[in-house]
């Protein structure tokens, strides 16, 4: 069977956008596939893992499990939208500065989740506690760094904090 | 991804009117679908088998949380990030805006919704202990016209509801009358986010002249739907907690319960966890028990358990400036009374040391003086400041001369011991405090240490009292 194509309208990283796909198609796919902004990465395409996670009408989401007709009109970041200017010369976000400094990214396929869920839990807690910054990252999972070197990024983000000196290597 | 999206149909008629005809036109043949954190997993497995959807995400209709005079009414459609961030629940359905923060992680709480969470079945779902032991009603809706269930009717077998094909769940209402119940929430799983019930129990309990009056236990993981425990309730009310009452609960309901093996967990080990937990709400029971007119849960206390991790840290913040002290109170939430908080106060302030006192004492203005040498957080601070003024009135009176001496006092202590002169200072007047300092002054510092210690205890004590009384 095949279905009726819709064409969708929403907003992404402050640019309005038209795609015309199936509407069970997931808003991952539809990023990466039609738009382009592979900067989301797919993990386990369940939900578990939060590497697609990207910013629905200001909420922290799995686009991995959104169908795309369900965006319908909403304001999306990606992690394309965290640092907008990057490619005229503009500056990283701080989050992803941290990122660099503390060693929060290694193979680098949950680090574009991880800079969207710290980037909603900073923007809910300014200042988040160690247990908020676990809670807040708690659906992004990371097989490379042990998340210590992660949590340490959102702390010095948050804090805007001179990077700590560079941790023992492992 | 193993699913085909073009062998799916999706609509989004965007009103609850519409969704409903569509229903009554083909009942069965659309499939509901909000959040799709479920269904969605589905797909990508390429398990879905619903061929035609129907969207009920952001229907206003069915997202609205409403206080009534009785009631909270809670739309089907609002997902658990509402659920924990909403006050109301927050203070008067506590187990509800707890298990909605164990819900999966902040990304499926923004998407998964109330109703889903019902209408999918699970014998695991993470709303259901609490919905169970708040006596919920569902009311459903189809073009037919409404009708109102108990929760615990709901479920009717291993996923399987008491909807009909043409019918909706429209809302959740959940009776405003458990200020005055003990109330037990736990979930035991493989780790606190994401993780999907081994077993969870939900208890409200009216405990008076040490008698179980009224009790609803709810459990989650333990049958094929989760379900009420009637015959271990049974076994409990009219009877004073005992450990003969402990042993008689745990019997009822080892043969209340039928949990099974799977890859989660074995049916042995559920049976004996689910016996634990209802023995640890006993327990607490027993601890607890209040006399007949106990006061109803301190209100501020109530909504302080549920709060989010930050307002509950700021709260703390206010009534002592020690951060470690602060986040080991917010560790132990839920406090249940007033007396089991300034308990827990005492022992965390005990345990605390010289860095996390003098962090505290930093948080006062001296004596004297209007402003802190530090300030913790700006909301905090500013709480801080307010019972500053009020604990300190006695110096707004004092005489210049007085207000002059503290002032070379507090230089002189200062240098001597290298932290802020503090006094307990409610009730006393400038010259009290300038005579007590001038007393501690002769003291060697590990003394004046623990009596300025001893000194942050009390304020801390009464602001905790100002706190709940506020």
């Amino acid at each position: 069977m095949s279905t009726r194509w819709d064409s969708i309208r929403f907003t992404v990283n402050g640019q309005p956008r038209t795609v015309h796909a199936p509407p069970m198609k997931r808003l991952l796919d539809v990023l990466r596939e039609d738009l382009h902004l592979t900067g989301t990465k797919e993990g386990c395409g369940e939900g578990e893992c939060g590497s697609c996670s990207v910013r629905m009408n200001g909420e922290l989401v799995n686009s991995c499990l959104v169908p795309v007709l369900q965006a319908e009109g909403a304001q999306i970041q990606t992690v394309e939208g965290l640092a907008p200017d990057l490619d005229s010369g503009g500056a990283l976000h701080p989050l992803q500065e941290a990122f660099l400094h503390c060693g929060g990214a290694q193979c680098g396929i949950c680090t574009p989740g991880m800079l969207m869920a710290a980037a909603q839990l900073i923007e809910r807690h300014p200042h988040p506690s160690q247990a908020e910054i676990r809670e807040g990252l708690a659906g992004n999972l990371c097989r490379c760094t042990g998340f210590a070197r992660i949590f340490a990024s959102v702390v010095a983000a948050a804090t805007h904090a001179a990077p700590e000196q560079e941790p023992d290597a492992r | 991804m193993r699913g085909d999206p073009e062998a799916h149909e999706l609509i989004a008629p965007g009103n609850l009117a519409a969704v409903l005809q569509l229903l009554a036109a083909e009942p069965g043949a659309w499939t509901p679908i909000a959040g799709g954190t479920e269904l969605m997993v589905a797909h990508a497995a390429g398990r879905l088998t619903a061929r035609k959807l129907v969207s009920l995400w952001e229907i206003p209709d069915l997202r609205f949380i409403r206080v009534d005079e009785g009631t909270i009414a809670i739309g089907a459609g609002v997902p658990f990030i509402d659920l924990r961030r909403n006050a109301a629940i927050a203070a008067q359905l506590p187990l509800l805006a707890r298990a909605a923060s164990w819900l999966g992680s902040i990304a499926n709480q923004s998407r998964a919704t109330l109703g889903g969470n019902l209408v999918n079945g699970s014998p695991a779902a993470d709303s259901s202990p609490a919905l169970l032991a708040y006596d919920a009603q569902v009311e459903l809706i189809s073009a037919r016209g409404r009708r109102t269930l108990p929760y615990e009717k709901f479920h009717t077998g291993y996923k399987r509801t008491a909807l009909a094909p043409d019918e909706l769940l429209l809302a959740v209402h959940l009776p405003r009358r458990f200020a005055r119940h003990r109330q037990y929430l736990r979930k035991v799983g493989t780790r606190r986010a994401m993780a999907i019930a081994k077993v969870a129990l939900a208890g409200t309990a009216l405990v008076e002249e040490n008698v179980v009056r009224e009790l609803r236990l709810g459990a989650a993981s333990v049958a094929p739907y989760p379900t009420r425990l009637y015959r271990t309730e049974e076994a409990i009310l009219g009877n004073s907690i005992t450990e003969e009452t402990i042993r008689t609960a745990r019997r009822a309901l080892l043969a209340e319960i039928a949990p099974i093996d799977d890859i989660r967990s074995v049916a042995e080990y559920r049976r004996r966890v689910a016996a634990n937990l209802v023995e640890e709400f006993l327990r607490e029971l027993m601890h607890s028990a209040a006399p007949v007119d106990a006061p109803l849960m301190n209100a501020a206390l109530a909504a302080w358990n549920s709060a989010d991790e930050s307002t509950a840290l700021t709260q703390m913040l206010a009534c002592c400036g020690a951060r470690r002290w602060a986040s080991a109170m917010v560790a132990m939430r839920p406090v249940q009374d007033q007396e089991a908080l300034l308990a827990v106060a005492d022992r965390i302030w005990a345990a605390m040391e010289e860095p996390d006192w003098r962090e505290a004492f930093a948080c006062h203005p001296r004596i004297g003086e209007r402003k802190a040498a530090h300030a913790s957080a700006p909301p905090s601070a500013q709480k801080s400041a307010q019972w500053s003024r009020q604990e300190q009135s006695g110096a707004a009176q004092a005489e210049a001369r007085v207000l002059e001496e503290l002032a070379r006092g507090n230089a002189q202590y200062e240098e001597r011991f290298g932290f802020t002169y503090i006094v307990c200072a409610t009730g006393k007047s400038a010259e009290e405090m300038l005579d007590l300092l001038n007393r501690r002054l002769g003291s060697d510092r590990a003394t004046e240490l623990r009596e300025a210690a001893e000194q942050q205890r009390q304020i801390t004590e009464i602001r905790l009292r100002k706190w709940m009384a506020a």
